[in-house]
């Protein structure tokens, strides 16, 4: 699905991101975790072009991203508020984004009919713009805003963080659901380390920019995660 | 603790980043306040000598007293519009061990620092000097002075007692203006004397200056009015408030346009649903009066060149006020923007379709003006076509140059935010740029090949769209990364 060779960025002369080589697949549900500061949320923005990188490439489906456009058929993301058009109400940008994906209003109510215990009664039919919900209203917004197109390929920067904890394990098992039913290829980023052992196929750990560890998801890996950011 | 506060503020202000940045518009911006300040004085200090050119006949006392009852309202209209409240900056101090009270005189000195209170002090201050101490000696002068001050201070917290009751705005401010337009009628068709009887309340106020306090008694009410329900209300979600309930339906028959019309609705809801682009598209529409005002002199001189660059800014004013920050009105967005599906040939193309129609009902409503010359026709129409056929185009282009972060929900005036070198010399290219090649083919060649070659210009760019919008596409891909990085950077 994806390939990284050579990627680097750096700010101010500090190393950003510097990934050698990585390969994600299909099916894979990627947790990317390091503390603040790790380049987790750079290494994000390299994946969807949004920054510009200072050295090697990005691949989706064998294509560059950079200087293409059809990635954006099959991508998803949802990496902060500003991947919400704040001045909509949830409907309007439902349908908004559901357009772009040739999906017309009676198929955008039908999926959205499917989240509604996702959504908690908290986000349809409010009369509210975005821009007036909570933090974690407007994440709840932004991955079901994401998930409309039926991406191939999903982003979320830290989406455990904002919500409570009923919409946590929601997420938790949707996302290992999309994963196995669809073949999509997932990609979380969370200091959460109980959660996103759970929800991963494959965890990187990254620090200072680089990748120092791709290991298996589960309770191993669990283990492993705390033995290595215990206070050292 | 004030002082603390206000030295804030004055941080706040120069450490912002879109202030920071350039020293030269910093001291262009300077100068351009430096001018507005020294016309206003100027207005002031020989308005006394020209009421006595113009009216000879009447006493210049009379006739500037005449005027004030007018000038508080129209103020406070402009006021409404142009002030902001000043109330989300105190949000990080309201959970620090600072005494309610302290806050609250914050917010009123804070308030008072405004531009259009300092107005008034370069209007009344020469008059009075000039006119009203001579005839009515100084004690009279100062009573005077003294009356206006409060006056403008009365204004100031009625103001911002009224926007802070207020939910819907725009009903107010034209509620104000009927009530405005109304009296002005009442005193044009001589019903109730608005104009006398002004003069009669202030120079009233000249034979017997005790009756400044009146007004000093005014301003400590209107005061007092604000200061207790800001006591009552201090509370974010009371400082802020809307309740109204929002429409989810609105626009949807562009969806009938397909891709572009989805993303045209967007436009749209951006213009109506944001302080800002809504008082700068407000702006556009208002301009359209302004041929009663500059059409008739220059059709009587037969000047068509100055007639062209009037029906430019008419028809074209649009496509400036919107066009100056195309992307940065989404720069909140526009991360997620470029991850959504679709390509950027058709977002530029929604944008040059917005141009499109709007400039086009521009015109058409403008056509009315073929009733004062059928000329203004063909002229007005030559300028639509080079509006939305070549500068459209030109205004994309610096779009894509356009890397300042910008925050909608700001009011337009006297707001430079993310405005730089870019959008000033946009704004010359776009309007002297045609308006100089107009005068020279009208001057050695004549007015219809003048009238047709802008035409043919705008034409030939209507025309060549769709290449022109590919290209615009690969020059936005160019500085795609720059934009994004530029409008992160808040």
């Amino acid at each position: 699905m994806i390939s990284v060779t050579n990627l680097k960025k750096s700010y101010k002369g500090i190393n950003a991101v510097d990934v050698e080589s990585l390969t994600i697949n299909r099916g894979e549900v990627i947790g990317l975790v390091g503390n603040n500061g790790a380049g987790k949320t750079t290494f994000f923005r390299l994946l969807l072009d949004l920054i510009r990188t200072d050295e090697g490439e990005v691949r989706s489906k064998g294509e560059l991203i950079t200087g293409t456009e059809s990635w954006k058929n099959y991508t998803a993301a949802y990496i902060d508020e500003g991947f919400l058009i704040d001045y909509l109400t949830p409907e309007e940008y439902f349908y908004f984004v559901g357009k772009l994906h040739q999906l017309g209003k009676p198929a955008v109510d039908e999926f959205l009919e499917k989240y509604k215990p996702f959504f908690d009664d908290a986000i349809l039919q409010k009369g509210k713009y975005i821009r007036d919900f909570s933090k974690g209203n407007q994440f709840k917004i932004g991955i079901v805003a994401a998930l409309l197109g039926n991406p191939e390929l999903l982003i979320l920067d830290e989406p455990f963080a904002n919500l409570d904890p009923t919409t946590q394990l929601r997420l938790v098992e949707m996302i290992k659901e999309m994963a196995i039913q669809q073949q999509m290829c997932i990609i979380v980023s969370s200091h959460d380390i109980n959660q996103v052992s759970e929800v991963s196929s494959r965890i990187l750990l990254m620090e200072k920019g680089k990748i120092i560890r791709d290991i298996e998801g589960g309770d191993t890996a669990y283990e492993a995660l705390v033995e290595y950011f215990k206070v050292r | 603790m004030l002082g603390t506060f206000l030295s804030h503020q004055w941080l706040n202000f120069w450490r912002s980043r879109n202030s920071g940045k350039s020293l030269v518009l910093q001291i262009v911006l300077g100068l351009f306040y430096f001018l507005i300040f020294l016309e206003i004085a100027g207005t002031g200090i020989l308005l006394p000598f020209i009421l006595q050119e113009e009216f000879p006949d009447r006493n210049p006392i009379t006739l500037f007293t005449s005027y004030i009852v007018y000038y508080f309202m129209i103020g406070l209209v402009l006021r409404f519009q142009m002030q902001e409240l000043p109330s989300l900056s105190i949000q990080p101090y309201l959970t620090k061990n600072i005494p309610r009270a302290t806050m609250l005189k914050f917010l009123n000195v804070r308030s008072l620092v405004h531009v259009i209170n300092f107005m008034p002090l370069f209007v009344f201050t020469p008059f009075t000097i000039v006119v009203i101490i001579p005839a009515y000696g100084t004690l009279a002068g100062i009573c005077f002075l003294v009356a206006m001050f409060a006056l403008v201070v009365n204004n100031h917290f009625l103001n911002m007692f009224i926007k802070r009751k207020t939910v819907n705005n725009t009903a107010w401010l034209f509620g104000m203006l009927l009530v405005l337009a109304g009296l002005k009628a009442l005193d044009y068709f001589k019903v109730v004397p608005m104009e006398q009887l002004s003069a009669k309340l202030f120079t009233g106020l000249l034979h017997r200056p005790a009756f400044a306090l009146v007004a000093v008694l005014l301003a400590i009410a209107s005061f007092t009015l604000n200061n207790q329900y800001l006591k009552n209300h201090l509370y974010i979600e009371e400082l802020v408030r809307d309740t109204k309930l929002k429409n989810s339906t609105a626009y949807s028959f562009l969806n009938r346009f397909g891709e572009v019309g989805n993303m045209m609705a967007l436009d749209l809801k951006l213009i109506f649903r944001n302080k800002r682009p809504r008082s700068l598209v407000i702006i556009s529409g208002v301009f359209l009066l302004y041929g009663f005002i500059f059409y008739p002199q220059y059709l009587e001189s037969q000047s068509y060149s100055a007639l062209f660059l009037f029906a430019l800014l008419i028809t074209g004013l649009f496509i400036s006020n919107y066009g100056q920050f195309l992307f940065a009105w989404q720069s909140g967005h526009f991360d997620g923007l470029m991850t959504y599906n679709f390509n950027m040939q058709q977002y530029i193309k929604a944008k040059f379709s917005l141009f499109f129609v709007v400039c086009t009902l521009q015109v058409l409503i403008a056509s009315l003006y073929g009733i004062m010359s059928w000329k203004l026709i063909p002229i007005q129409f030559a300028a639509y076509l080079y509006s939305v056929g070549v500068n459209s185009f030109v205004t994309i282009y610096a779009a894509t140059y356009h890397y300042k972060h910008l925050d909608l929900s700001k009011s337009a005036s006297m707001n430079f935010q993310g405005i730089g070198a870019i959008q000033w010399l946009q704004s010359l290219a776009i309007s002297f740029g045609p308006a100089v090649l107009f005068y020279v083919l009208n001057r050695f060649i004549g007015f219809w090949t003048a009238v047709l070659g802008i035409s043919g210009l705008g034409l030939a760019g209507l025309i060549f769209h769709q290449q022109l919008i590919s290209w615009l596409a690969a020059q936005f891909h160019l500085r795609k990364h720059k934009i994004l990085e530029g409008f992160r950077d808040k």
